[in-house]
């Protein structure tokens, strides 16, 4: 366990930490990688800059922070609204920083790190690399080549829908595979006056997801990969295939699309005044009744190519990364970081979070349904997206490709929004 | 009329052969202590105000990403003001509502405002509570406003709700549509300003002297002209605020418009987008100065003319 404190720490505290890791064996029952969360047990003292403020979330992250107290660290939280936190991520890094953070993986990540902002954890990894994947492994580093980043757990986009819903309208889930069998699930749906796909996009984010699942279907997955990484240009006849697509299904979204949030479009699914949803499976979150959350069910978006069929997925991944205040404290901040990437952190949240998906490979197959059903989806792709605002710029992402979509979605014509979008990448500082 | 006063009092202490005639007989301790009460004021003036502004218009002709030090400053001379004019499309929405909104506050809720204060300055029966009423909105800050009219406009909001729909996706949209938005958006900014610029109307009726209306009276003017060619420009003091604070109003308009939907779909304007380039998680310092800059040429502007014309005609 000492090899966690490779940053010159006396053999007098490693000694410390031992009895104290051993009294911790002692007492709890330990769980799987507890070799972390024993090297941990020392009184530590860590600030933690949490981002985790919806409610669902915040039950999550109350679940590990026990643990980790439990675990010996005394952790200094400084919980910020989701949106603000990201809004302020700049001057944050650059202020005084807390030494752990959440964030997420992806060029959103990498950014940072290439900026020298945060603190590589290298020496954390030689300790909990063996209980990651390969594809994590990948995730968590930056351009660099090292390790920054500690993924904790991942969720997929996909149609949302309640089985009640399509048992009522008759209409089999597992049946809807092409683009045309999509289109007429919704006209179905739309006949019985429910909207077909609530669909919300006030926050401008939203929408990503739909347009990056159209454009891996349509175009591929290189396509839109070389697209958020400005490889291909914005007026590329292929996007307007993308744009034509999506422009099909207007007629079953949501007419209020930029009126509401995400949440907003949820509550439409959960009051049975909807039938789907292109979202992320954390909206599981907001479906408080276990009677509806177990009416909750999803499938993959469908194809729309036949030659990319339905091989692409979005799955962002969420974590911690070390701020350049960890150096200060670095034996500390990387016992916490050696925790999150533990079992004992993820059976925490497990234990409160039943529909919840983690990185770490150690953790039990979920049993819950709409969690099998998660795994199920991500492991019959073959390609991962992160997510369009964590793929590409987030100079472009947030200030300028969510109004584009605004715009679309207010009925804008794709042609010069797409034109507009290139001008504006082209005068983008060099990244 | 204190004016007079003022001005007898001063002509009287020039008058005065006393030993403070000339500045430079001021003892050491005086220009001591002027010099403080001048010159601190003046330092934290410089430092907090002007420094910063000046640093400001300096970097609008940089190119900075917020991260790292001064080397990390290119510059790029006038490329993000051509950037913002020619291919910006967000800064064309963000004109164009900030002018309407300068055009709406100007044409509609000021006068509005005038007329409120007109009438309440009869005091009519109600005065008081019409005048707490109106003045009310001006307590809350634009924030609290902007959660206040969001709460009852939103699409699964307070009006809808009492209108009789549940369903947010086939309820009226106030918020959503990027052409219409923006009026909903005036209306509510109105509500607060036209009580502000009662307030102002009101107090300077208030200290009119009531001699220049009998005078008006005697002479036969009816109301209407009364108001017109004798109150209104007795009010020239509280006219210049006026037109000072409408400006400024509609110029820095942020709070409500960033509560409703974080200034995107229409509600565009200029200070969001200084704010989203400066402060986002994307940083374009450069670009963000720029459009601060262009907020605060737009500013200055019409208030340095305004207050030109009125200081030049009272010298």
């Amino acid at each position: 366990m000492s090899e966690i404190f490779e940053d010159g720490i006396s053999r007098r505290s490693v000694i410390k930490g031992s009895i104290a890791g051993a009294g911790a064996l002692a007492v709890g029952g330990v769980v799987g990688g507890a070799t972390e969360a024993e090297a941990a047990t020392r009184a530590k003292t860590v600030s933690l800059g949490s981002n985790q403020s919806d409610p669902a979330a915040v039950k999550n992250d109350n679940a590990w922070l026990a643990a980790a107290k439990t675990a010996g660290f005394n952790i200094k939280l400084n919980r910020v609204d989701h949106n603000t936190f990201q809004n302020q991520i700049n001057q944050y890094l650059q202020g005084t920083p807390d030494n752990v953070f959440n964030w997420f993986a992806g060029y959103r990540m990498q950014f940072f790190a290439a900026k020298g902002l945060v603190t590589s954890i290298n020496d954390v990894w030689s300790k909990i690399g063996s209980q990651f994947t390969a594809g994590y492994k990948n995730a968590s580093k930056g351009l660099d080549g090292k390790y920054y980043f500690v993924p904790t757990g991942w969720y997929p986009w996909a149609v949302l829908y309640r089985k009640s819903v399509f048992a009522d309208a008759g209409v089999d889930a597992s049946k809807i595979v092409t683009w045309a069998d999509f289109i007429a699930a919704c006209k179905v749906f739309q006949a019985k006056g429910l909207t077909p796909i609530a669909f919300g996009d006030k926050g401008g984010w939203e929408a990503m997801g739909t347009f990056d699942f159209i454009n891996f279907r349509t175009n591929g997955f290189k396509f839109h990969m070389d697209l958020t990484a400005g490889r291909v240009k914005w007026t590329d006849p292929r996007v307007q295939k993308t744009f034509n697509n999506w422009k099909s299904i207007f007629p079953y979204q949501s007419k209020n699309a930029l009126d509401m949030n995400w949440d907003d479009a949820t509550a439409l699914l959960i009051n049975k005044k909807a039938a789907m949803q292109v979202m992320g499976a954390f909206a599981a979150g907001n479906f408080k009744d276990p009677a509806d959350l177990a009416d909750l069910a999803l499938f993959p978006f469908p194809q729309i190519d036949p030659a990319y069929g339905r091989e692409a997925v979005e799955a962002p991944i969420d974590g911690y990364l070390l701020s350049n205040s960890a150096s200060k404290n670095a034996s500390a901040s990387k016992a916490l970081a050696a925790f999150i990437g533990s079992t004992a952190y993820a059976s925490a949240i497990a234990a409160v979070a039943p529909a919840a998906l983690f990185a770490n490979s150690n953790m039990p197959k979920p049993t819950n349904a709409f969690a099998k059903q998660q795994v199920e989806l991500v492991q019959s792709c073959k390609y991962i997206a992160q997510f369009f605002d964590r793929d590409s710029r987030p100079d472009f992402a947030s200030p300028i490709f969510a109004n584009a979509l605004q715009k679309f979605i207010a009925g804008g014509d794709s042609v010069a929004i797409a034109k507009d979008l290139q001008a504006q990448w082209d005068a983008l500082p060099p990244a | 009329m204190s004016n007079t006063k003022i001005e007898t009092k001063t002509a009287a202490q020039g008058e005065n052969p006393g030993r403070r005639r000339r500045s430079n007989n001021f003892t050491k301790r005086d220009r001591a202590v002027i010099a403080g009460l001048v010159g601190g004021p003046t330092i934290l003036h410089v430092v907090f105000v002007w420094l910063p502004a000046i640093a400001t218009i300096l970097l609008s002709f940089c190119q900075w990403d917020g991260i790292g030090g001064l080397s990390n400053i290119h510059w790029v001379g006038v490329k993000n003001y051509a950037q913002i004019f020619t291919l910006y499309s967000d800064f064309k929405i963000a004109l164009r509502n900030n002018t309407l909104w300068l055009l709406w506050f100007g044409l509609i809720a000021t006068p509005l405002g005038v007329v409120l204060a007109y009438f309440l300055d009869k005091n009519l029966k109600g005065t008081k509570f019409f005048q707490t009423a109106f003045y009310l909105p001006i307590v809350l800050s634009l924030a609290v406003t902007g959660i206040i009219w969001d709460y009852i406009f939103k699409v699964n909001g307070f009006l809808n709700i009492v209108l009789g729909y549940t369903n947010a996706d086939t309820a009226p949209s106030w918020f959503g549509d990027p052409h219409k938005n923006i009026w909903v958006v005036l209306g509510i900014a109105s509500w607060r300003h036209i009580g502000y610029m009662m307030l102002l109307y009101l107090a300077g009726m208030k200290s009119v002297d009531p001699s220049l209306r009998e005078a008006a009276a005697i002479d036969g003017a009816g109301e209407w002209y009364t108001f017109r060619k004798v109150i209104f420009p007795s009010l020239r003091p509280v006219n210049i605020i006026v037109v000072v604070v409408t400006v400024i109003e509609a110029l820095r308009a942020f709070d409500l418009v960033y509560i409703i939907n974080r200034g995107k779909n229409g509600l565009q304007v200029l200070a969001v987008a200084v704010y989203e380039n400066i402060l986002g998680e994307s940083q374009r310092i450069g670009w963000g100065a720029a459009l601060a800059t262009i907020l605060f040429v737009l500013c200055l502007g019409p208030i340095m003319v305004y207050l030109y014309q009125n200081f030049k005609k009272v010298d």
